[in-house]
């Protein structure tokens, strides 16, 4: 029987590397130029954050500047954001702030990325009576008005005068804005799970899981080297949202006077410099700018990443 | 020759795309004779529907016809504008698509969706036009048609959806069809009701019919005459006799490699791929895979040649392969 | 010939809901698969043949328990093949999974887009773990050369593959755990006219070698001949005709099977078809139709076909066929 043909006529290709499809795909998102300007602005943001310490002239909630007599300063070369009525220098809070914004969304985002994909793939996987419980309780979550809740939630926190901080392994976690966090991540990943459920079932449907299955893979199996790994790049985009969305609504939580005064996140700056916006505009513009950039620099992110994985959405 | 309906002459239609440029179509030329049925065939990647889609001026991007003539009762169409072009589609050049079912739209109902073509091509009133198309429907043999113009594509199984789309390429009584694949969608049995009907409103209308598939089966059974196309090139014309008598050595590879029905074979397979039409082979597009292949195919294109009885081969061998 | 598998009395329905706010109502049943029975033999072909909606990917499924039937029973190989995979333990389980296999109609779609070829065909050993560790590689280079694919394709993800040569990988992957019996869904129906005959050829050669049986499911009849010694049709969920390849296509005794074998077209000029053209459509298989489910649509239906419906039975030797004047076409 004739079977020795080469199903490649020839073997031109015969050292050339293969490219997994990550690596095909951040060649694609090297030539997104406002992704690429995203990730740039989030590695700066993730450097300033890891040296605040030695960037910052003044250390965090430093009075120094009052002390000198320069509160309420215009911008200026010692202090290039101004300083505030109470006398810190915006630049230095600003600095040690986006330590906490980087805090709030990787937190956020992680716990509500958990709950997401257990949701996510187990309803979209296993179907069933499964699915109905587990999509009735998202439908819950989905229904009601999160950021009210948050707020609730976190000023009879507030009431019940935790400890301030927490120690752990030698951080001192402010309790506070964790408690805000886990209360946004609750929150967030409800719609989340739904988008995710849907391409699980559309994935289920392939052939590659049904020969996964002949082979006698167990569900488990399936999920963990199938499943998950066809969703990633998908969850990867929704992490990268829920990053933003996340850092804003902890920005309108402490903006409304709900956040933990035990930080000095860019929400709380805002907040304190509000009623004296008139005077010291500066101290409330560049938290707000440093909100908006963080946010928009995720946002971008997100969208270089969901096009650099579906080429076909671009053109 | 005046008879021909449609003259292809060395066109070009190429893809612009992010890994390079794809030479869909790279030179065909071919002619198609009024009220005559030719197959055009090939598999996946040959240019065949690309073909269709070149003639109605209707490539999608990044797709664009670089070069060529097309002459449609002898005049250019490609120098044609635009809205002199929208005229032609329909009324003039027809075509019907593989999927019944993705080419009606789910939301109209079949009266609606084939009365607004009537309506915008010729200025006659809504009746007038439901009439056109109770015609139409009746031609390609839908049983009720009147209350068939009432309801949803949905309700129709794949051979009657394929029927309405028929009737709709034929609303406008254009002169020629283009069927891309029209069957493939199809199980045997309606395959067979379908063939039926475009044998049968070719030989009561006079239409020219183009039937665009890659089952040598369908092509012998319908067609006279035959374009075999390969990775963008024409490789044979000719009468379904003279292509079974003297093929073309890649029509010959074909036709040994399809099982048939009529007889238990060793099916010899055609080694390798198809190519890639970014870097197609040099010389003969098919010599990575021809069995007769020489030095000389690899380096020189073979030009499409008439070798009698207007046959056309594309092939420097097949002169000595077919006894002189 | 010894007998592998035995298919007895299989039924699937799928119930069809009525959907309320909170509860759901049984409304109907599609009788896709309903009570057909048969056999295949070690080293066999069998061909399984019919239009879309007639079953038989569903029956392809039952028998590798991949869906779970409605009633009857499988035998494979002295294991009784819905009772294992219930109740039997890990290691018959195991077995059982391995000496039956699957290769699936879109070879684009079967392959996780995610793996290396490596990972795909020693996924199984990963799940079975009837291999030492160290014999992996070896065997995959051995199943790679088996199917025609190169070493070096290990590297590679299955994008970079033409539908033909992912077929390969999909045959090879199935061929890793040594199976008995393969159940074949239209494995070259979306695959261009030029590379059917290899994968149709790499079949035939991997069942010489291995003395694989091959459940062959197909709408394509000229590639049902190609490669079946025995040929089976089915029609809304039932087997109206089951003989050997030759006498299945020179002597077909089914008004349908002679109106499927009839609408074939033949790549052949000096052979002009001779077309019995069916009338109507398939009808629906939530209200098959009373009698003989071929009524409807059958040019010699007595008032006897639509009340009572015909048996299938032997009427030549080894030709089974169920039609109530069978006869009078033999």
């Amino acid at each position: 029987m004739v079977n020795s043909e080469q199903p490649n006529g020839k073997n031109e290709n015969a050292t050339r590397r293969s490219a997994s499809q990550w690596a095909v795909a951040w060649r694609r998102f090297k030539k997104h130029k406002s992704g690429l300007f995203g990730l740039g602005m989030i590695v700066i943001l993730v450097f300033i954050a890891v040296f605040h310490s030695f960037i910052a002239p003044y250390p965090p909630g430093s009075l120094d500047p009052l002390y000198e007599g320069e509160a309420g300063q215009p911008p200026s070369w010692k202090h290039p954001f101004g300083t505030t009525i109470g006398g810190s220098d915006v630049y230095s809070e600003l600095i040690h702030g986006s330590v906490w914004t980087l805090y709030v969304a990787i937190i956020a985002t992680v716990i509500a990325m958990l709950i997401t994909m257990v949701v996510g793939i187990s309803s979209g996987y296993l179907g069933g009576y499964i699915d109905d419980i587990l999509m009735r309780i998202t439908e819950v979550f989905l229904v009601f008005p999160s950021l009210l809740l948050i707020l609730v939630f976190s000023r009879i926190y507030q009431l019940m005068n935790p400890e301030p901080f927490w120690k752990f392994l030698g951080i001192s976690i402010p309790v506070n804005l964790t408690t805000i966090v886990l209360i946004v991540a609750l929150f967030a990943w409800a719609g989340n799970a739904r988008v995710i459920r849907g391409e699980v079932m559309a994935l289920k449907e392939k052939e590659f899981i049904q020969a996964a299955k002949s082979l006698g893979a167990s569900s488990r199996w399936i999920m963990l080297r199938h499943i998950l790994p066809n969703v990633l790049p998908q969850t990867i985009v929704i992490a990268t949202l829920t990053m933003a969305s996340a850092v804003l609504i902890e920005a309108v939580v402490s903006f409304l006077g709900f956040g933990d005064i035990n930080t000095n996140t860019w929400g709380r700056m805002m907040e304190e410099s509000f009623q004296y916006m008139s005077t010291t505009w500066w101290a409330e513009v560049f938290p707000g700018l440093a909100v908006f950039l963080t946010v928009l620099a995720f946002n971008l992110v997100g969208d270089g990443i969901s096009d650099a994985l579906n080429p076909r959405l671009r053109e | 020759m005046s008879m021909n309906l449609l003259e292809i002459e060395n066109l070009k239609t190429y893809f612009f795309t992010e890994a390079g440029v794809v030479k869909a179509l790279d030179g065909v030329t071919f002619n198609v004779e009024k009220g005559c049925t030719i197959g055009l065939v090939g598999e996946s990647g040959s240019g065949k529907s690309v073909t269709a889609q070149s003639v109605l001026r209707i490539v999608p991007r990044p797709g664009r016809i670089v070069g060529g003539k097309i002459l449609f009762n002898g005049e250019d169409i490609l120098a044609k504008k635009e809205s002199e072009m929208r005229s032609y589609r329909g009324k003039k050049i027809s075509l019907i698509f593989q999927d019944p079912t993705s080419s009606l739209n789910p939301v109209f109902t079949i009266g609606n969706q084939l009365s607004d073509i009537v309506m915008q091509h010729n200025r006659v009133k809504k009746d007038e036009a439901a009439e056109a198309v109770v015609k139409a429907l009746k031609l390609v043999k839908l049983p009720d048609p009147e209350e068939a113009l009432t309801r949803y594509p949905h309700q129709f199984s794949g051979g009657m959806k394929q029927r309405i789309c028929i009737a709709r390429a034929l609303l406008l009584n254009p002169d020629l069809l283009f069927a891309d694949e029209p069957t493939t969608n199809l199980d045997v049995t309606i395959q067979a009701q379908i063939i039926a009907l475009l044998v049968d409103l070719q030989k009561n209308i006079g239409l020219t019919l183009v039937m665009i598939t890659h089952d040598m089966g369908i092509v012998t059974q319908m067609c006279k005459c035959v374009v075999v196309l390969y990775a963008g090139k024409v490789m044979e014309i000719g009468s379904i006799e003279k292509i079974f008598e003297m093929p073309h050595p890649y029509t010959e590879a074909l036709l040994k490699a399809v099982p048939r029905l009529d007889q238990t074979r060793k099916l010899i397979s055609i080694p390798g791929n198809i190519p890639n039409l970014i870097e197609p082979p040099s010389g003969c597009r098919f010599h990575p895979r021809c069995q007769y292949a020489v030095e000389r195919c690899k380096e020189e294109v073979p030009p499409l040649q008439d070798v009698g009885g207007g046959h056309m081969i594309s092939c420097h061998r097949w002169r000595e392969l077919n006894g002189g | 010939m010894e007998t592998l598998l035995q298919v007895k009395d299989l039924v699937k329905y799928y119930p069809v809901y009525s959907r309320g706010i909170v509860t759901k109502k049984v409304v109907g049943n599609v009788h896709a698969v309903d009570h057909i029975t048969f056999e295949v033999k070690k080293g066999e072909t069998v061909g399984l043949v019919g239009e879309s909606g007639c079953g038989k990917t569903t029956t392809g499924k039952l028998i590798l328990n991949l869906e779970k039937a409605t009633s009857g029973s499988v035998l494979f190989d002295g294991f009784d093949v819905f009772k294992t995979f219930r109740k039997g333990s890990k290691e018959e389980k195991s077995r059982l999974r391995r000496s039956m296999q699957m290769v699936f109609q879109n070879p684009y779609a079967s392959l996780d887009p995610r793996m290396t070829v490596f990972d795909i065909i020693s996924e199984p050993f990963k799940i079975h773990r009837h291999l030492p560790k160290e014999e992996w590689g070896e065997q995959v280079y051995k199943l790679l050369d088996m199917v025609g694919l190169e070493p070096y394709h290990a590297e590679r993800y299955p994008h970079e593959f033409s539908g033909g040569q992912r077929q390969r990988i999909c045959i090879a992957r199935a061929i890793a755990v040594n199976p008995k019996f393969i159940v074949a869904d239209e494995p070259v129906s979306s695959l261009d006219v030029s590379i059917r005959a290899q994968i149709l050829n790499l079949m035939l050669d991997l069942q010489k070698r291995l003395g694989i049986s091959y459940l062959y499911i197909s709408h394509d009849l000229s590639s049902v001949r190609q490669i079946s010694h025995r040929v089976i049709v089915m029609y809304l969920g039932e087997i109206v005709e089951s003989a050997p390849t030759e006498k299945h296509f020179e002597h077909p005794l089914h008004p349908y099977t002679r109106a499927l074998i009839s609408a074939v077209p033949i790549p052949d000029p000096a052979k002009k078809m001779d077309i019995i053209l069916l009338p109507g459509e398939v009808p629906s298989p939530i209200n098959p139709p009373s009698g003989c489910r071929f009524h409807p649509r059958c040019q010699y239906a007595t008032p006897k076909c639509s009340s009572e419906k015909p048996a299938l039975i032997e009427i030549d030797r080894d030709h089974f066929v169920s039609c109530h004047y069978a006869f009078n076409f033999l």
